[in-house]
């Protein structure tokens, strides 16, 4: 067997797709972190303080998980739906009635993306108590808020899509509170749905923050709040005190 | 011409001695005195393998609802057809019920501003790297923050009870102007309610910390509150209703 994994490692295939070895050495799993795009946003270490699951609760990865069901499962909505006032809502009843797994596609969309506003926001509650805020880690604390806020954004603008009574009403709720701020309240309204009242051009609008502007801003600061969990030393649980025993 | 070697004592170039003192610096030093033995593992597998197990457990959760629960579709939209109750989605609904509650300006607009501006602020508050990494951080955090959110959970279901029931702005119209049952007499009234814990901690010499640790659970309980009453409680005309107890066949799940 051992042969085998020898053999098949030090193949020119293999080493054409991998700059490293089979992952049974300390070196070989140090260079599966530091030569994979995918995984080199881990640390080649990582301590077992920060893996603990009452630390953590997984919430970060958790809610990661649930952008990329969404991603996935979006990217496929996309190949039935088109964005217009007469076609949006049929669209959905044809999906959900004649296309194969249709139904279960936008089940899958919808409650990914429940979970992911609820996720975020727990997320967000651990990271508070237990003050992994602190520095250096305040301005990820800041990118973190800023996700939280594009996460509801995601999620508001997709609420609006299926163009039918319970989309339509929530957004016109949902935006007149936007006019009640006192300076630009009607200006932001306007911006918003193109208009005086929900119609095509917010559903326009709302598609293409949904689709496009969102989920790219998305996946750019989770990048950033990622990327900047390891160059501040990993998860906060590192510098937390030795526990006396 | 040989020079007196005691004026160079500390810059010696004698051969005799390496070592000179150029500084005394303060800080931490460089040997990890404070620390125990480095506790680490290799990302891989460890980590690779919890992050699929992670979204094993999240993509079969989610299947299995997805195949239990539909998601609601309603008639086509209709501008000229309100729907009673007309709901913001879930996670909006903490705004919706706000607005029972006071002037929009207040409630949807300076109030929350106020908290997102307050929860960007917080690591600037609290700037103490101490105490990070571990839950309350300490006994006393973990007391704190309890006895926050048992208030918190009595107060604000007794706040929106007692303004739905008694409102100043009906009560009062007539009798002083909008301005005052809109806006003075809810910031009066939430701000007493809202800052109570705050005043009682204070008199204790509170850390930083505990202080964040006061208002944060102060605000998140009460948006909780609020969210859930918005979402749960409130049915036609949106009013307040038993979740279980809606007139009209009105389920709060319609809105999800």
């Amino acid at each position: 067997m051992s042969n085998f994994v020898q053999r098949f490692t030090q193949s020119r295939v293999w080493r054409s797709f991998f700059r490293h070895g089979w992952p049974d050495n300390p070196l070989d799993r140090s260079l599966v972190m530091t030569t994979n795009i995918f995984f080199h946003l881990h640390p080649v270490k990582v301590s077992r303080k920060s893996l603990k699951a009452t630390y953590s609760l997984g919430l970060g990865v958790i809610s990661l998980i649930t952008f990329l069901v969404l991603s996935i499962t979006g990217l496929l909505l996309m190949f039935y739906y088109v964005p217009t006032v007469e076609r949006a809502y049929s669209n959905i009843v044809t999906l959900q009635t004649m296309v194969p797994f249709g139904q279960l596609l936008r089940n899958m969309h919808r409650w990914s993306a429940h979970l992911m506003v609820l996720v975020v926001v727990l997320h967000m509650a651990r990271v508070f108590y237990t003050g992994a805020y602190k520095p250096p880690r305040e301005f990820n604390w800041v990118l973190g808020v800023v996700l939280l806020l594009l996460t509801l954004g995601a999620s508001f603008t997709g609420y609006l899509l299926p163009w039918d009574q319970l989309a339509f009403w929530a957004i016109t709720v949902g935006t007149s509170v936007a006019a009640y701020e006192p300076l630009m309240g009607s200006t932001i309204k306007t911006f918003l749905l193109g208009g005086p009242e929900v119609g095509q051009e917010a559903l326009t609008r709302f598609y293409a923050l949904h689709v496009m502007l969102i989920p790219l801003g998305i996946a750019l600061v989770t990048s950033i709040h990622i990327w900047r969990v390891r160059k501040d030393g990993g998860l906060a649980a590192n510098q937390a005190p030795e526990e006396k025993p | 011409m040989k020079e007196n070697p005691l004026t160079y004592a500390p810059f010696s170039e004698s051969s005799k001695k390496t070592y000179t003192l150029v500084e005394l610096v303060k800080g931490s030093p460089t040997v990890m005195t404070d620390h125990g033995p480095e506790d680490t593992v290799f990302a891989f597998p460890v980590v690779a393998l919890i992050e699929i197990l992670l979204s094993l457990g999240v993509g079969l959760l989610l299947l299995f609802m997805s195949l239990s629960v539909n998601a609601p579709l309603e008639e086509i939209a209709n501008p000229n057809q309100t729907t009673d109750p007309a709901k913001a989605p879930w996670y909006f609904m903490g705004l919706q019920e706000m607005l029972e509650h006071g002037h929009p300006t207040l409630m949807a607009v300076a109030l929350p501003s106020i908290m997102v501006l307050f929860v960007l602020a917080i690591p600037y508050l609290d700037n103490s790297p101490k105490g990070a990494g571990k839950w309350f951080t300490t006994t006393r955090g973990r007391q704190i923050t309890r006895n926050t959110a048992l208030y918190a959970l009595l107060a604000m279901p007794l706040f929106i009870l007692m303004d739905n029931f008694f409102p100043p702005r009906e009560l009062l119209r007539g009798i002083v102007p909008d301005f005052v049952a809109q806006i003075v007499i809810p910031v009066i009234v939430l701000g007493i309610i809202v800052l109570l814990p705050l005043v009682i901690l204070l008199r204790t010499k509170p850390t930083a910390r505990e202080i964040v640790l006061v208002v944060f659970t102060m605000l998140f309980v009460s948006a909780v509150v609020f969210t859930i009453t918005g979402f749960f409680f409130r049915g036609p005309g949106f009013e307040l209703y038993l979740p279980w107890n809606m007139p009209g066949g009105y389920s709060p799940f319609q809105n999800l």
